[in-house]
């Protein structure tokens, strides 16, 4: 039962990250292929402000949220106005970076050996993953409800006409950089909070919980549900990690000899499904439209 | 309201396409500005609203008095100091309903804020009366939907550029893809706005036609020199103008 809520929690951590990441790619075209950087950073962080420094939970929280949100704010002001590939590259490489400063910086983080342990804001007993769970719950509840606001605003539409074409926008008087700069460090930020937020659950911290895997299930994920809305991503996350991760890694009956080989059929699996949808339905499981996802910037015409 | 450039250039490549010593736009109402292919008047167009930086030079935006310097400013910059320009090539929001687009266009970036995302009401009834306005004027297949066909999609650039409400407009090559009705009807309001002294405007046109009956003064540019300035009398009139583009 423990490890059950502790899958789902995790499920809904994911949750999140993929709703960040529709925001950035699905709402603004950011390629954002950092996401294990924010979200390690943050996870680090927590942990290292908690265990070593001895911080009360939530202080370590914001301060890493502050850490994290000028961190993404630095990094776009550097990448935000480069072409689509070159973000793809430069975040895929500030993770890669986050993840090696963790493996080296040993008198922080325990390097290898790892770091622990992370404990519950609140403890109240057998109660506290559920509560625990219940807050995450909370809190992917109001990133969906922020979502649907910015659907509907102002900004959001802004949002679509800087995905759709960033150049036109600006000549109708738009600071298309500015606005992406602005999003793009909330949702790093929140994706760092997130990573906070997976310290207590994950309780002993070690870098290769930090893979590029992590990036690639969220982006799966999106792609499978579709990046025109939230839902899709969400789903997305919960075919990929809830069905295979949970399900079939957890629960389903093999013998031990197979055993080793269900990671592998995992990925197998995520590859043909992706495969599947991509075929099928380009624009997402749940996008009826035609063929809509266009990689950013890409669009010579 | 004028334009004003001096030892503006743009090379591609160390090759010259543009090279003005100096040039003012926007004394009158309406300019026209002409040229063979590859004469560089898209560059200009470019130059000016700051799209495409140039090599070397200056250009001021000069305001009621005040000189704007238009090098030092980003693209969103000029446009909301009121220097818009539509685009020769198809250009749109293909997931923005045509509405939506004009709304986009017509919604202050005050307003386009995080803190605007909380607002009740996101709907603005100056705008959307404006934009009901315009939309009656024209004939899209769907005002409701998306534009569809090439014509629609040039038709929406320049009515995004209209409810900017700027201060000098910029066209480059209106007619071009837009049915004759529909350019017509279109050179009717921007000539109107125009001697309302609602804004000026400088047309880029090779259909010489529509620049001899709207325009008050033309500039004739090829190889990426201003050849010949004048009136439209004048222009017709010009011999280099006649050898260079009218094929005499
Ligand atoms: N991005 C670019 N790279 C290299 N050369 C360019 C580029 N853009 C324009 N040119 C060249 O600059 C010259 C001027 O081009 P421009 O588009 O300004 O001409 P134009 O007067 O608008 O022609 P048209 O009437 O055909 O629209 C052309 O020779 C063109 O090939
Ligand atoms: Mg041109």
């Amino acid at each position: 039962m423990a490890y059950l809520i502790f899958s789902i929690s995790l499920l809904l951590i994911y949750m999140g990250l993929a709703q960040l990441l529709h925001v950035q790619f699905g709402m603004l075209g950011i390629p954002n292929f950092g996401v294990v950087g924010f979200w390690g950073f943050g996870m680090y962080g927590v942990a290292v402000f908690n265990v070593q420094f001895g911080w009360p939970f939530l202080f370590a929280l914001v301060i890493t949220c502050l850490l994290v949100a000028i961190l993404a704010y630095g990094l776009g002001m550097l990448i935000l106005r480069l072409e689509g590939q070159a973000i793809l590259c430069a975040t895929l490489a500030f993770s890669a970076i986050v993840t090696l400063l963790v493996i080296t910086e040993k008198w922080l983080t325990f390097g290898v050996v790892g770091l622990g342990t992370i404990q519950y804001p609140v403890r109240i007993g057998a109660a506290t993953e559920i509560i625990y769970f219940m807050l995450l719950l909370l809190i992917i509840g109001s990133f969906q409800l922020a979502i649907n606001k910015l659907h509907q605003s102002r900004l959001g539409r802004l949002t679509i006409a800087i995905r759709d074409n960033e150049e036109l926008a600006a000549s109708l008087g738009k600071d298309t950089f500015k606005t992406k700069l602005i999003l793009f460090t909330l949702t790093s930020c929140l994706m760092g909070m997130l990573g906070g937020l997976s310290a207590p659950l994950n309780q002993f911290l070690t870098p290769n919980m930090l893979v590029p895997g992590v990036t690639f299930a969220v982006w799966i994920a999106l792609v499978l549900g579709g990046k025109e809305n939230t839902f899709g991503a969400m789903l997305g996350v919960f075919i990929t990690f809830g069905l295979f991760d949970i399900l079939v890694e957890t629960y389903l009956p093999v013998s031990p000899e197979y055993a080793v080989m269900v990671p592998n059929f995992k990925l197998f699996l995520y590859g043909a499904v992706l495969v599947a949808v991509l075929v099928y339905r380009p624009a997402g499981i749940l996008n009826n439209r035609q063929a809509h996802t266009r990689w950013p910037n890409a669009d010579l015409s | 309201m004028k334009i004003r450039v001096r030892n503006l250039n743009k090379s591609y490549h160390l090759h010259p396409v543009l090279a003005l010593q100096e040039a003012e736009f926007g004394a009158y109402e309406l300019e026209g500005l002409i040229g063979p292919n590859g004469a560089g008047k898209s560059t200009l167009m470019g130059l000016l609203t700051q799209r495409i930086p140039p090599t070397s030079g200056n250009i001021w935006f000069d305001i009621d008095g005040h000189e704007h310097n238009l090098r030092t400013m980003r693209v969103h910059e000029v446009a909301r100091l009121g220097l818009v320009k539509t685009n020769q090539r198809i250009q749109g929001f293909e997931s923005l309903s045509i509405r939506d687009s004009l709304r986009l266009a017509a919604t202050a970036h005050s307003q386009e804020t995080l803190r605007g995302v909380l607002d009740k009401n996101q709907i603005d009834d100056d705008i959307e009366s404006e934009i009901d306005h315009y939309l009656s004027l024209f004939s899209f297949s769907n005002p409701n939907g998306y534009a569809l066909s090439g014509g629609e999609k040039k038709l929406l650039d320049i009515l995004r550029c209209l409810v900017l409400k700027p201060r000098m407009l910029l066209m480059d090559e209106p007619t071009a893809g837009l049915p004759d009705d529909i350019t017509q009807q279109v050179m009717r309001l921007v000539v109107e706005k125009a001697r309302a002294q609602q804004m000026r405007v400088l047309i880029v046109e090779h259909d010489l036609e529509l620049i001899w009956s709207f325009c008050d003064y033309v500039h004739f540019l090829s190889d990426g020199e201003m050849l010949f300035q004048g009136t439209p009398e004048n222009v017709k009139k010009n011999r280099v103008v006649a050898e260079k583009y009218m094929g005499v």
